[in-house]
C-alpha cells in the first residue's frame, strides 16, 4: 500500500461525509461545465451572427424617412456617388411616393383608422365659414392613401429579405420606364385587379404586370414601380428616397459606413444590418459575460468546498499526522497522500458533476438565453409601418428569431477546460491543508487525550 | 549507548517563561531496558520527545552512537525516526483506517523495506509478538486493547531500531495484560539487543527494568 492507495482509501473512509462533499463539488463542477457550455454556445452564435449579418447598408436622406420627415431626396449625383464608393457591390435605389385620391382611381385597401387619422389630420386645407366672432373651421375627412415604391429590384421590398412573392402574373423590370406595375394582394382584391387590369397613377394609365404577398399587411396595400417611371411621372427625375447598398464582404461594412459618411456628410443618413445585429447580440453578450463569472464564481466555490473539507479532515487527524511524522513519514509523503484524498473527492465529484453538466447544460443555455431576449422582441400593429423605410426590419427580424436558437453543444474543448478548472480546485482546495500538514509538530502525538 | 548532556528546555508562555527540563544528564547503555518515572508534568514526556526527534532541546546534547540528535537537521530526524527510533504510545496510536498488518507495512515503507518483502516481515513481526493470522486483517477498532499494544510494538520494532520508546506502555492496560506488554518488551531488549527507555507511572515496572530515573520538577536522579 502506497501514498496513493492511502489517499484513495482515506477519501471513502467516512461514506456520509465524503458523500456530502462530492455532492456539493459535483453541483459546482456541474455549473462550471452547464456555464462553460453556454458560454461557448453563445459566443459561437454571436460570431455566426456577425458573419452572416448581412452585408447591407441603407442610405436615405437626412431627416426623411419613409412619408414623415422634411428633407430633399437623394439626387442622381449623390447615387453614383454611393455606387462608386470602394467595396460596394451593387446598390438598389428606390423612391416612394403616395397617391391621394386625385392621382389614381384605386380606391386604397387600407383603414384609416385612428392611427391613420391622425397622421393626416394636417393634410386638408381648411376652409372657414361664417363672419364675425364665430368662426367654424371644416376640414374634409381624410382618405386613406396608396403607397408606390419606385425601385429597380421588387426583390427589395421583401420583408423576408428574400425574394418578393408574386402569387400571379410576373415581376416587373425595375429598370425599365414602362407605366407597369406590380400590386399589393390586398389592394388588387379591393380593386377587383387582375394581371392585365389597367389603373390611372398620376394621370397615367398604368398596366397590372404581375400580383404579389407579402404577408404584411402596409406593403400588401401598395404599388411596385419601375424606379424611372416614378421618378418621371413624380416629375423628381433622378430622385430617390432610399439606397440599399450591398457590400462585397461583412469586414468591410464598417468602413464603408464611414465612407459613405464621409462622401454624403449630413444629406444622408446612413445605417447596417452589421450595426443593427451588433445592438442585437448585445444581449447574447451579456449572457457571455454572465456565463463567465458563473464560470468562476462556481469554480471558486468549489475550491472553497474541498478547501473547507480539508481543512476540517487535517484538524480531525492531526493526532494520525503526528504518529505518520513520528514513525518516519516525511512532510512530502504525508501532504501527498492528503492530496491524493482532495483529488479522489474532486475526481468523484467531477465525474458526477460532468455528467450533471451535460445534462443541465442544453436546458440552462436555453432558458439563459430566451429569459433575455423575450424582451427585446417587438411587434408591430398590421397596416402600420414608420413611414414604410424600407426591407431592414425583415433582414433583422430574422436575427431576433435566430437569437433564441442557440443550441448548447458540449465540445471536448470544453470538456478540458471543465477538466483543467477541475484540477485548479483540488489544487487550490488542498494548497492550504498541506501548509496545515507541514506545521504540524510529531511531538503533538505524546499529547495525553 | 544512548548518552545525554545537560539538555535542557524551556517553553514560552503567557505566565512566563518555563523550564520543562533543567541540566537532565543521563546515559543508558545499549540493550539496557530503562525507565523513568515521575508525576505528571515532571517533564517525562518532554524528555522522551527529545530522544525522539520530535522535538529540539534548547541546549545540551543528545549522542545516539556518538552521533547528536539535536544537531540533525529536519530531515535527517525524520530519518533517525523512521530508522533509529521506534515509539510506543500509551493509546497506541494506530492508524484507525488501517488493518494492524497494514500500520506495521506502513512503518516499514517509512524505513525504506523493499515494497516485496513488506507483507512477509510484517507478518512475521505480528506473529513474534502474538497476533495470529486472522487478526493481522483486523482494523485497530477491532482488537482489543493489548493486542492494538502488541502491534503497536511490531510497528516499533519494523526497522531494527536502536532504541525503544515506549510513553506509558502499559498505561490503558489491566495490570495482567500490562505485565504481559512489560514482559514482551522486557524479552525483547534481550533477544534483539535493543535499548529500550519506558516512561510509566508502575512501580513494579520500574521496579524491574535495568536502570530508573526518576524525574522531579525537569531535574533527574538516578535510583
Amino acid at each position: 500500500m502506497n501514498v496513493v492507495t492511502r489517499g484513495i482509501k482515506n477519501a471513502l473512509r467516512s461514506p456520509i461525509r465524503s458523500g456530502a462533499i462530492v455532492l456539493m463539488l459535483a453541483i459546482s463542477i456541474g455549473l462550471v461545465l452547464a456555464m462553460l457550455v453556454a458560454r461557448s454556445s453563445v459566443e459561437s452564435k454571436i460570431s455566426s451572427v456577425e458573419a452572416t449579418s448581412g452585408t447591407l447598408v441603407t442610405v436615405s436622406p437626412a431627416g426623411v424617412s419613409g412619408f414623415a420627415g422634411g428633407g430633399n431626396p437623394l439626387t442622381s449625383t449623390q447615387v453614383a456617388q454611393i455606387a462608386a464608393t470602394p467595396h460596394v457591390a451593387s446598390i438598389v435605389p428606390s423612391l416612394s411616393d403616395q397617391l391621394g385620391t386625385s392621382d389614381t382611381n384605386l380606391v386604397s385597401s387600407l383603414q384609416l383608422g385612428s392611427f391613420g387619422a391622425r397622421q393626416q389630420r394636417f393634410d386638408s386645407t381648411s376652409t372657414t365659414t361664417g363672419s364675425g366672432s364665430s368662426t367654424v373651421t371644416a376640414r374634409p375627412a381624410p382618405t386613406p392613401r396608396i403607397s408606390v415604391t419606385g425601385t429597380t429590384d421588387p426583390n427589395s421590398i421583401s420583408p423576408t429579405g428574400g425574394t418578393l412573392t408574386i402569387s400571379s402574373g410576373s415581376t416587373i423590370d425595375g429598370s425599365s420606364s414602362s407605366d407597369v406595375a406590380l400590386v399589393g394582394t390586398s389592394l388588387a382584391t379591393k380593386n377587383n385587379l387582375k394581371v392585365g387590369s389597367t389603373f390611372t397613377a398620376y394621370g397615367q394609365t398604368t398596366t397590372v404586370s404581375g400580383i404579389y404577398s407579402s404577408g404584411n399587411t402596409f406593403l400588401d396595400s401598395g404599388i411596385i414601380m419601375p424606379l424611372k417611371t416614378v421618378q418621371t411621372l413624380t416629375t423628381q427625375a433622378g430622385a430617390v428616397s432610399s439606397v440599399k447598398a450591398t457590400v462585397d464582404s461583412s469586414n468591410n461594412v464598417n468602413s464603408t459606413v464611414s465612407a459613405l459618411k464621409t462622401s454624403l456628410g449630413t444629406a444622408a443618413d446612413i445605417t447596417s444590418e452589421a450595426e443593427q445585429a451588433a445592438a442585437s447580440v448585445s444581449s447574447l453578450q451579456s449572457i457571455s459575460s454572465l456565463a463567465l463569472a458563473g464560470v468562476i464564481g462556481a469554480t471558486i466555490a468549489g475550491a472553497i468546498i474541498v478547501l473547507l473539507a480539508m481543512i476540517m479532515v487535517v484538524r480531525e487527524r492531526r493526532r494520525e499526522i503526528g504518529v505518520i511524522k513520528a514513525i518516519g513519514g516525511t512532510n512530502g509523503k504525508v501532504i501527498a497522500q492528503f492530496m491524493t484524498e482532495a483529488l479522489t473527492l474532486t475526481v468523484i465529484g467531477a465525474v458526477i458533476g460532468l455528467v450533471l453538466g451535460v445534462l443541465v447544460s442544453g436546458p440552462m443555455t436555453t432558458s439563459l438565453v430566451q429569459s433575455s431576449s423575450s424582451s427585446t422582441t417587438s411587434t408591430t400593429t398590421p397596416g402600420t409601418r414608420g413611414g414604410g423605410g424600407g426591407g431592414f426590419g425583415g433582414g433583422l427580424n430574422q436575427i431576433g428569431s435566430n437569437l433564441t436558437q442557440v443550441s448548447a453543444a458540449v465540445t471536448p474543448q470544453t470538456f478540458l477546460i471543465a477538466g483543467g478548472l477541475t484540477l485548479l480546485i483540488a489544487i487550490i482546495g488542498s494548497a492550504v491543508p498541506a501548509w496545515f500538514i507541514a506545521r504540524v509538530r510529531p511531538a503533538e502525538v505524546l499529547r495525553t487525550e | 549507548m544512548l548518552a545525554v548532556k545537560n539538555l535542557t528546555k524551556s517553553f514560552n508562555s503567557p505566565s512566563g517563561k518555563v523550564t520543562a527540563l533543567s541540566n537532565v544528564t543521563l546515559s543508558v547503555k545499549t540493550g539496557e531496558f530503562a525507565s523513568i518515572i515521575g508525576k505528571s508534568g515532571s517533564g517525562k514526556s518532554t524528555l522522551l520527545s527529545m530522544l525522539g526527534a520530535l522535538d529540539v532541546p534548547t541546549s545540551g546534547s543528545i549522542d545516539v552512537d556518538d552521533v547528536d540528535i539535536a544537531k540533525l537537521s529536519a530531515h535527517k530526524q525524520t530519518a533517525y525516526r523512521a530508522n533509529q527510533i521506534g515509539f510506543v504510545f500509551q493509546h497506541y496510536n494506530l492508524i484507525p483506517n488501517l488493518s494492524a498488518l497494514q500500520n506495521v507495512m506502513l512503518a516499514l515503507e517509512f524505513g525504506g523495506t523493499p515494497a516485496r518483502i513488506r507483507k512477509v516481515r510484517a507478518e512475521q513481526l505480528l506473529n513474534d509478538v502474538g497476533i495470529d493470522t486472522d487478526q493481522q486483517m483486523r482494523k485497530p477498532s477491532r482488537l482489543s486493547g493489548g493486542q492494538q499494544q502488541r502491534v503497536a510494538i511490531a510497528r516499533a520494532l519494523a526497522n531494527h531500531p536502536a532504541i525503544i520508546l515506549a510513553d506509558e506502555p502499559t498505561g490503558n492496560l489491566d495490570s495482567e495484560t500490562g505485565q504481559k506488554i512489560f514482559d514482551l518488551l522486557h524479552d525483547l531488549s534481550r533477544s534483539e539487543n535493543t535499548t529500550i527507555i519506558a516512561v510509566t507511572h508502575d512501580m513494579d515496572i520500574a521496579g524491574k527494568t535495568d536502570k530508573t530515573f526518576i524525574l522531579k520538577d525537569g531535574k533527574i536522579t538516578t535510583k
